[in-house]
């Protein structure tokens, strides 16, 4: 019995010391990274290969983990709430800033707000762009904006759903073009490229990645792009900006964020570990198979980049507003 | 056709070299594996294995994750037809008479019965898919929302049509069912629709947590409330193959199940859950004795297991040949593709002959191997029902709620599976089935966004329905139905229905 006991004793100065150590070196245990979205979306394919990148970085390991429903607001809540000490960690897209913002819209409590997030680092943005069936006759940006200048409300789109990425693109474009366009809302991005595919809509707005090859086969035609600069598959789009629509700017970006509260010793540490993940050859390569261009911004830069995202997004969805229907 | 032969050679040389036929196998036995477990479905069991297929090459990634798919989607009718867990709203219809047939002592008849119309129809629907994609996929994606829409409508009424014992009691089921699937974000709006503050709620309430619920926990409360433990009929090992009659029996229905799963399992959408339900209800119609079904009617395990194996095929053909995703597993399949580095498209066949000649032929040789791997553990899996009760409930109760909160990682969805047990079982109690439910929590989404998308982009005008080609001429069959459906109101004779609700009544007097 006094043995046991003796050993007890050792246990807990052991667990205590231990205890002390991880507060000063982090990580000392598995990180986790949460994706709010299923296997196999943006969120996942970019989650996945950080984490692997992180983990031979941080030697330490790095799990993601897929906490999904309500269009991601169950997992943005989830990671919001939880303890800020650096173990949970949240892969955000722009639908980050949107969801607060069409709570506020509809006077319930939200789920979460971005104050609750401190934001480490940017790690892709890829500009929507806007395409056509092939067989409709805008060739260019321009033809598709005069065309629905002249037939308000005729024109269709897809998106993935209401509120959506995908829907707010559109939206900054129909208000920076002065039109109105028809929304036919789908559940995702998969279902809204299948209606546009089959004709049932005249238009959507779309991460180059998916398109690209519908564009190659003659399907679809690329007529414009919602970045700073062109996308690189596609030196021949020009962008919305050089068209004169400057306000039509939307990426869907993914980047890392952490509950508001963690240590800043901590931030800092994950901020270089991420800095030095994005240039692992590994991670680039999955990257390039996904044809998703890395784009990182870590600090006040990463942070200027996403309050001018949200303001730009919350905008959008006031103007949308609420949708009543018919 | 030349062509095709030597492009199937070209696929074959590919699916029998030693690493790809290991990857299928691995695939199969890892998807019989999740699919045993209840709750776990194909959907869930090909997300979660997704990155442990990272590393792997793009042929033989999809050769896995192809295998777990089908190995899920047949792992989900051994727990249908031994505990009556459906592990996927498709197998559904499966508990019904498989159940009832492994409570006869006929469980392992019924595996077997499951797994060959299952290798069937997986088998016949591959020469669809590899004769008919490029065609086919064109039709499929002639299907928008007005056509969705009245195909979801033309199911519902078949089912009415056909179903059996108490319309009044199969409508209510059925409305409750649609009304448990309003629940969650509008998808249209963006409203919250009887949520009550739940975030989780928001997505609507998942099939798998209702279907476990309904069939799986409340089966078990209803038998542990029984003064009595039934008696299991114990298989003898001899028993476990079908008898020369329900061999014959189940041919046609596989026939017909393989058909109509295919050509449901095409369109895009999730529409090819309807396929096994109205397999189910034409067999029904179709038998001589219609009574049976729900008492184990070999044919009500045969067609639909053949049509929603079929409907598995049918749902790759606008994946491969357009690279569009035709519902929510091909999209986990096409994510996989990406991440691999092919991109889909239209032009995958031509760029990439290897991958798509060597996955139709991959999909051939793991329907074997599902047989090879099945039939033996029929003897296997019956033996579960030696367990006695005590132990076998606690651990399937067990088994229920991790599977389900697997799926999603979600204590939401766990409560839901209970409180629909205890809802299921209070049902059974008064008489009602629980299977209607099921089926309008699936389609209630369904039919409403399409109906909604279709006026959303003919700025409401209804005529929508009528002046597409398609949309128009399911409708019009829809309305043949009803006509045909008031007749009986007419002349007044004794059409099948009512023999069947007398020899129910006859069964409850003796």
């Amino acid at each position: 019995m006094k043995k046991l006991l003796v050993l007890a004793c050792f246990t807990l100065a052991a667990g205590v010391a231990a205890t002390a150590f991880a507060q000063e070196s982090y990580p000392s245990r598995p990180i986790t990274i949460v994706a709010p979205f299923p296997p196999g979306g943006v969120a996942d394919l970019t989650a996945r290969p950080v984490a692997a990148a992180m983990e031979k970085v941080l030697k330490n390991p790095v799990g993601v983990v897929n906490k999904t429903g309500a269009a991601g607001a169950v997992g943005m809540q989830f990671v919001a709430t939880s303890k800020p000490d650096g173990y949970t960690l949240l892969l955000a897209l722009s639908s980050i800033s949107i969801i607060p913002e069409a709570d506020k819209l509809f006077g319930r409590p939200p789920a979460f707000t971005v104050d609750q997030f401190a934001p480490i680092a940017l790690i892709s943005a890829d500009p929507t762009i806007l395409v056509v069936p092939a067989d409709k006759p805008w060739k260019t940006a321009a033809d598709f904006i005069e065309d629905a200048k002249k037939r308000p409300g005729q024109i269709s789109y897809s998106s993935s759903g209401v509120y959506g990425t995908l829907h707010m693109a559109m939206e900054l474009l129909s208000h920076a073009a002065g039109v109105k366009l028809r929304h036919v809302p789908y559940a995702g991005a998969g279902p809204a490229l299948t209606a546009i595919l089959g004709g049932h809509v005249d238009a959507l707005a779309s991460g180059p990645a998916v398109v690209l090859p519908h564009i190659k086969a003659g399907k679809l035609r690329a007529l414009a792009g919602w970045g700073d600069k062109r996308v690189a598959a596609l030196p021949d789009v020009p962008t919305f900006k050089e068209l004169g629509y400057p306000d039509a700017e939307f990426y869907i970006w993914a980047g890392v964020f952490a509950p508001r509260g963690t240590p800043e010793p901590v931030l800092a540490k994950l901020r270089e570990a991420l800095r030095a993940s994005v240039n692992d050859g590994d991670f680039k390569a999955a990257m390039d198979k996904l044809e998703t261009p890395v784009v990182f911004k870590q600090g006040d830069e990463f942070t200027k980049f996403f309050e001018a995202d949200a303001r730009r997004l919350a905008e959008g969805v006031r103007k949308v507003g609420k949708l009543e229907t018919k | 056709m030349t062509e095709t032969l030597s492009n199937l050679a070209l696929g074959f040389s590919i699916a029998l070299s030693p690493p790809i036929l290991f990857y299928a196998f691995l695939g199969c036995f890892v998807g019989t594996l999740v699919g045993v477990l209840p709750g776990v479905g194909p959907l869930a069991g090909i997300s979660l294995l997704l990155p442990a297929t990272f590393g792997l090459d793009a042929t033989r990634a999809i050769v896995m994750l192809a295998g777990i798919y089908y190995g899920a989607m047949y792992g989900g009718s051994t727990t249908s037809i031994l505990m009556r867990i459906p592990g996927e709203a498709a197998s559904v219809m499966t508990c019904i008479d498989g159940y009832a047939m492994a409570r006869k002592g006929r469980a392992g008849a019924a595996l077997t019965i499951a797994a060959v119309g299952s290798y069937l129809a997986g088998s016949a629907s591959v020469v669809g898919l590899m004769l008919l994609a490029p065609p086919l996929a064109l039709f499929a994606l002639r299907f928008g929302p007005p056509e969705y829409f009245a195909l979801l409508m033309l199911g519902l009424l078949v089912l009415a049509y056909m179903s059996s014992g108490s319309m009044l009691k199969s409508l209510a089921m059925a409305t409750l069912g649609l009304l448990l699937g309003m629940i969650g974000i509008d998808q249209m709006t963006g409203y919250f629709r009887y949520a009550y503050g739940v975030v989780e709620l928001g997505d609507g309430i998942g099939v798998v947590p209702v279907a476990v619920g309904l069939f799986g926990l409340a089966e078990i409360l209803a038998t542990a409330g029984l003064a009595t433990p039934p008696q299991v009929v114990k298989p003898k090992l001899r028993e476990l193959l079908p008898t020369r009659q329900e061999w014959r029996e189940s041919a046609w229905p596989i026939g017909r199940g393989t058909v109509l799963g295919f050509l449901i399992g095409i369109v895009p959408g999730s529409a090819h859950i309807i396929a096994s339900f109205v397999s189910y209800a034409v067999e029904r119609k179709l038998s001589k004795r219609p009574e049976e079904f729900g008492q184990g009617a070999v044919a009500g395990v045969a067609g639909p297991e053949s049509a929603n194996n079929s409907a598995t095929s049918g749902a790759f053909v606008p994946m491969l040949a357009l690279g569009v995703p035709s519902g929510p597993i091909p999209a986990v399949m096409l994510a996989a593709m990406m991440v691999h580095g092919v991109a889909p498209g239209p032009l995958l066949i031509k760029q990439q002959p290897e991958l798509f000649w060597g996955f139709i032929a991959s999909m051939y040789v793991g329907n074997v191997v599902l047989l090879i791997l099945n039939l033996p553990l029929v003897g296997l899996f019956v033996n579960v029902l030696r367990v006695p009760y005590p132990i076998l409930y606690p651990s399937i109760i067990a088994f229920c709620i991790l599977g389900v909160y697997a799926v999603n990682g979600s204590v939401v969805d766990v409560w839901i599976m209970l409180l629909m047990g205890v809802l299921g079982y209070l049902l059974r109690k008064l008489g009602f089935e629980t299977a209607p439910i099921v089926l309008g929590v699936v389609l209630a989404p369904m039919i409403e966004m399409a109906l909604r998308q279709s006026l959303a982009m003919s700025d409401g005008q209804y005529s929508i329905f009528v002046s597409r080609p398609i949309a128009g001429t399911l409708l019009l069959i829809g309305l043949i139905l009803i006509i045909l459906g008031l007749k009986p109101l007419v002349t007044r004779g004794l059409d099948w229905r009512a023999r069947l609700a007398l020899a129910e009544k006859g069964q409850e007097q003796p």
